[in-house]
């Protein structure tokens, strides 16, 4: 029968751990599933950092109103038709769309001392999730698989970092391997992981598959179609594995409480995969470029925050997963203080916020200051280098240590930024 | 410039020391089974003239030679004649076939089957699999030229356009996407190189035309070279070391380069053949993000951006709100049509004040133009730029001819003579395993006048490349002497236009898609001499198609301006938007994002491998509706059937093996039989490589 005919094609002699442990390469973007390659050099904590075994950046594109958000005024001039709210956390001050975190700002910090020098999206963008300028002659990796590459690889089956709200993703000069996973609708499948025939006909299949392929490798000795032989025998042990359930949110009580749109999804995602022990998980949001119409665009993007931020630092609480998950606002600008004659903000990336909750932070905090209009840093001015080597502080990611391109160009983490270290515990 | 390409010494350096004698002339026969020994010449109406041996031109009516002499003087015509080519191919084996004796090789890999010798070829110059009937049709063929007639076929085929367009989007970091050209229009530009890559400019002239381009995109889309990285001219530099030279001297942007010869000086000199050049608009963005006014167009007489938004105001636009409505998409056209290059005699660009503290002494400093390697450039009469693509396109520069020649050599073989192909040393020539290789392409992509064709053609017709391919992977450590090509994964645009001819056919490499044609004529605009009428006459026509349906857009009719949609479904890599939208399988196969050059990659991952076994184009050939097994529905006999799917999926014969297992399946099964074996051709790791 058949079987006899494909078990006659003899085996490869050559072992499959070996070839294994010789390519430790990535399975869904992602982990071939031997920790035990991997040497942690995870940093001594140190005066509150370290504490971050995992981090969720919420990233909202499009550069969020300070003014608006973490950094509202008193000086009416500026401020359009938002108030400011007191908090239960006297330092912090909230524009009134934030209302359920202003019950709780005692678990959160806020950084009002934000300074870029870059006015354009993607520019911005690139300097606030990779610590350097933007160059067409390198592309730098994000902090998931920058991290992967000073901390080591993690995790089995799932990848060390996910990126949701995107569908690509890129390591930039770090090897492949390292992607984040980019998951473009949170809730959604992974893509091409249901079986279009029935087990017992897909087994058949494979196992054809199989022989042919073991022929090939026979008659190549390349590392490239070995690896594939790997990665067939990898999807097959992730499509019986119950890991893609992390990836189904229908069973979930809590998807009400932290909203049914893209960002409450993402952020409720987030927090499945840091249970799984998926190190980085970026959420991205757009929708923040309110050239027109600020307070339209407040009134729907702005409590859509207030509620995916509240459930996720509560829900991670509940679960005594604050302590060690670090939770990241970010963006790639401000907005002008002054309201334009279509009464939207227009780009301001010489102040702007940022905030911080968990993973070791100390909560009820504001970091630095702005002006009375919002123009100006006045005190403890943070570039996006330094709020990236804050994120790594707290990761325990060595911020010393050199990494270099294969290009022998030398890189850190954080583009040797100055952590923030006053924000911990 | 034209003259500078007509350089015809080179190639009567040639003839002189190759002599054509008897040995390379063509046999042509006659209808009534008489031969003759001569060259081709070209074809006049229906004659054939052919050179003979004695010297004299005679002139043959075409229906008196049999039909395969006929199809080999009508590839003549449009490619020129072989006898060069297969000399040179003769030449380069010769020489490779000397450093494989000297290091203990017997001779070439055993020589490359038909079937396999069919996908390859196919692969390489179509960058797609061949059709079940193509397949066939060549392995089948008894003439015993047909290797070299396929050859020629392909490189007529618009598909080795297409494929070779793929090859310099990724050198060149070609892409359509507002992201990273700060909204300059690069249709035209993209549709540019296709255009020029269809009518096999030479390579010279191609980068004659993107050295020296003025204008916007609209007026003259090579300009798009230079204006991909406004705003980032220092880098653009560094790219341009890379992609003409060869060598990467982007260190050397900040301080001396630690591991190579080069310094700051040598990098500011190069670097500035492009001081005098201006690309606009450079402040006018930023200064709009934050609330400011237009700044003036320089390329625009003055006043014409306040004239014509007068002229747009007395049409009803409301040009003070610029963010919204008519008045952003005004806004946005003068942004387009500012998009510009010129030269602009007395502009410098100082050394800038972001390099290393270290070289402070430099910062501020003026360099003149001065050249890295070879002679200086001939300057005066002429932009510093044309002086540059001058000395580029020269026959005696030492890097141009090299570089390119060594890419084309890695595109035939999956390895370079000389790596990494966009950075290494002059003296790593000499050191490399076949100096005398690299020398002989080098003075070949001379001779043949940067003719990329009939370099691949010389190329494919080595014997080197029809060997099979090496069985042991090289270490990239060691030398490589070139027995056969190596074994390579299909890049994944190869992928894709594969996948895509199982499921939809050979039409796919008809299917045009976005070709940059409506953005090009609404863009071209003469500042100088056009009416306000006739400027607005373009803004209306832009008006009406903002949005993402512009990069779709086509003109219907050449020299109107009203566009229609381009299908989007169903094309090639090459036709797709560049590089493919976020998420499509071309990105998950390693397409370059274009964003550095030659970032191609070829490495696996899970998510292909369940893009192969789950995916769309599987479902379609494999499902309920099984494609294959309609397509295979003539064929009699589970033997034929067996064979059927090896020629539709890995262009190969079936082992003895194979076809009994086959034969199995199809007994147990039937047509799901059919449907299983082609699930598991198409996910055995053979499918994805070039071999």
């Amino acid at each position: 029968m058949i079987h006899e005919l494909l078990h006659s094609a003899g085996k490869s002699s050559l072992g499959r751990r070996t070839f294994m442990e010789q390519t430790a390469k990535s399975t869904l973007g992602v982990s071939i599933g031997l920790p035990f390659l991997t040497s942690p050099r995870q940093a001594a904590a140190q005066d509150g950092g370290g504490k971050a075994k995992s981090v969720i950046y919420i990233y909202l594109s499009g550069g969020m109103s300070h003014l608006d958000t973490f950094d509202p005024k008193t000086s009416s001039d500026v401020m359009g038709s938002t108030t400011r709210l007191d908090t239960n956390a006297d330092p912090i001050k909230l524009g009134n769309h934030l209302e359920k975190l202003s019950s709780m700002a005692d678990k959160i910090a806020v950084i009002n001392s934000m300074t870029s020098t870059n006015g354009a999206h993607e520019q911005g963008r690139y300097i606030m999730r990779t610590g350097y300028n933007k160059r067409s002659t390198i592309v730098h990796p994000t902090i998931g698989p920058f991290a992967e590459e000073l901390l080591g690889k993690r995790g089995e089956i799932l990848p060390d970092s996910v990126v949701v709200g995107q569908n690509t993703s890129n390591a930039g000069y770090l090897d492949p391997s390292r992607s984040p996973l980019p998951i473009s609708n949170p809730g959604a499948p992974v893509p091409n992981t249901s079986l279009t025939t029935d087990n017992e006909r897909f087994s058949r299949r494979m196992e054809i598959a199989q022989s042919l392929g073991q022929k090939f490798t026979e008659r190549f000795n390349y590392s490239g179609p070995k690896s594939y032989v790997e990665y067939y025998d990898q999807a097959n042990t992730l499509l019986k594995s119950d890991e893609l359930n992390v990836f189904d949110l229908s069973g979930e009580s809590k998807r009400e409480e932290y909203g049914m749109g893209r960002l409450g999804q993402g952020c409720l995602l987030a927090r499945r995969l840091v249970e799984k022990g998926v190190r980085v998980i970026e959420v991205v949001s757009g929708g923040w470029d309110m050239h027109l119409n600020v307070e339209t665009g407040l009134q729907t993007r702005v409590p859509e925050m207030d509620q995916a931020l509240a459930a996720l630092i509560n829900d991670l609480q509940e679960r005594g997963l604050l302590d060690s998950t670090l939770v990241a606002v970010g963006t790639e600008f401000g907005r002008t203080p002054n309201i334009n004659m279509n009464s939207g903000r227009d780009h301001f990336p010489a102040a702007y916020s940022t905030m911080l909750a968990g993973g070791g932070i100390k909560g009820g905090q504001a970091y630095g200051s702005t002006d009375k209009q919002g123009k100006k840093v006045t005190r403890d001015h943070m570039r996006p280098e330094d709020f990236l080597a804050t994120i790594g502080y707290a990761m325990g990611v060595p911020l010393d240590q050199t990494v270099y391109s294969p290009t022998r160009r030398p890189f850190t983490f954080g583009n040797d930024g100055e952590p923030a270290t006053k924000l911990f515990a | 410039m034209k003259h500078l390409f007509a350089r015809i010494l080179p190639a009567i350096a040639l003839i002189a020391t190759l002599s054509v004698g008897s040995a390379s002339a063509r046999e042509w026969t006659a209808t009534d089974g008489r031969k003759l020994q001569a060259v081709f010449q070209g074809m006049q109406g229906d004659n054939i003239e052919l050179k003979l041996q004695n010297g004299q031109t005679v002139s043959v009516p075409k229906d008196r030679l049999i039909p395969a002499d006929i199809e080999a003087a009508e590839r003549f015509e449009e490619l020129g004649d072989d006898t060069f080519t297969k000399m040179s191919a003769k030449r380069i084996d010769q020489l490779l076939a000397q450093t494989l004796a000297k290091n203990g090789y017997q001779s070439f890999n055993e020589p490359l089957p038909d079937d396999l010798f069919a996908r390859r070829i196919y692969l390489d110059i179509l960058g797609r699999i061949p059709t079940r009937e193509e397949f066939q049709r060549f392995a089948e063929s008894a003439r015993p030229d047909k290797r070299e007639a396929l050859i020629d076929e392909l490189l007529l085929h618009p598909g080795f356009s297409s494929h070779l367009f793929n090859y310099f989007a990724d050198m060149y970091r070609l892409h359509a996407d507002d992201d990273f050209a700060n909204g300059v229009r690069m249709e035209p530009y993209l549709q540019w190189w296709k255009e020029s890559l269809r009518q096999n400019k030479t390579y010279a002239e191609i980068v004659t035309e993107l050295v020296t381009a003025e204008g916007n995109v609209g007026q003259n889309p090579a300009a798009g070279f230079i204006l991909r990285d406004a705003g980032m001219e220092f880098d653009a530099f560094a790219n341009f070391g890379q992609v003409m030279l060869g060598i990467d001297i982007s260190c050397a942007q900040c301080h001396d380069h630690p591991f190579d010869e080069w310094t700051m000086e040598d990098f500011y000199s190069m670097a500035a053949f492009f001081n005098n050049t201006q690309r606009t608009l450079g402040r006018y963005q930023a200064a709009d993000a934050m609330g400011m006014l237009y700044s003036e167009m320089p390329n625009a007489p003055e006043g014409w951006v306040d004239e014509f938004r007068k002229f747009a105001a007395s049409k009803g636009v409301d040009v003070e709100n610029r963010q919204r409505g008519d008045g952003q998409t005004l806004r946005w056209y003068i942004d387009f049509l500012g998009w510009n290059v010129t030269d602009i005699e007395n502009k410098e660009v100082p050394v800038p004040s972001s390099i290393a503290d270290s070289e402070e002494k430099l910062r501020g400093e003026i360099f003149r133009p001065s050249t890295l390697v070879g002679k200086p450039a001939k300057q005066g009469g002429m932009t510093r730029r044309e002086a540059l693509a001058n000395w580029l396109t020269d026959p005696e520069n030492p890097r141009f001819a090299l570089v390119i020649g060594n890419r084309m050599w890695d595109r035939a073989f999956g390895r370079p003579l000389i790596g990494p192909v966009n950075d290494f040393a002059e003296d790593m020539v000499a050191k490399s395993a076949q100096p005398q290789v690299l020398d002989y392409l080098r003075s070949e992509m001379v001779r043949v006048n940067f003719d990329l064709r009939e370099f691949m053609r010389i190329l494919y017709n080595t014997r080197a490349y029809q060997s099979i391919s090496t069985f042991e992977e090289p270490s990239l450590a060691d030398p490589y002497y070139f027995p056969g090509p190596v074994l390579r994964r299909m890049r994944a645009e190869q992928a894709w236009d594969s996948m895509l001819l199982l499921s939809e056919g050979p039409e796919i490499d008809s299917r045009v898609g976005r070709d940059g044609s409506f953005i090009r004529a609404v863009l071209n605009v003469d500042l100088e001499n056009e009416s306000m009428d006739e400027v607005w006459e373009k803004f209306e026509a832009y008006k009406g198609m903002r949005g993402d349906r512009l990069g779709s857009a086509v003109i219907e009719e050449p020299g109107s301006l009203s566009p229609g949609a381009a299908r989007n479904n169903g094309l090639r890599a090459s036709e797709l938007a560049q590089p493919a939208p976020a998420g499509h399988l071309l990105g998950t196969f390693g397409q370059s994002d274009r964003r550095i050059t030659d970032e191609h990659n070829f490495d696996g991952s899970v998510p292909q491998v369940l893009a192969l076994m789950n995916g769309q184009v599987t479902q379609m050939l494999t499902g309920s509706s099984s494609k294959i097994a309609s397509d295979l529905t003539d064929l009699d006999g589970p033997d034929d059937k067996v064979r059927g799917v090896y020629f539709t999926i890995l262009s190969r014969y079936p082992s003895d093996d194979e076809l009994s297992m086959g034969m199995k399946m199809m007994e147990d099964y039937g047509d799901d039989g059919v449907s299983d074996l082609a699930w598991a051709l198409l996910n055995s790791p053979e499918f994805l490589y070039v071999q």
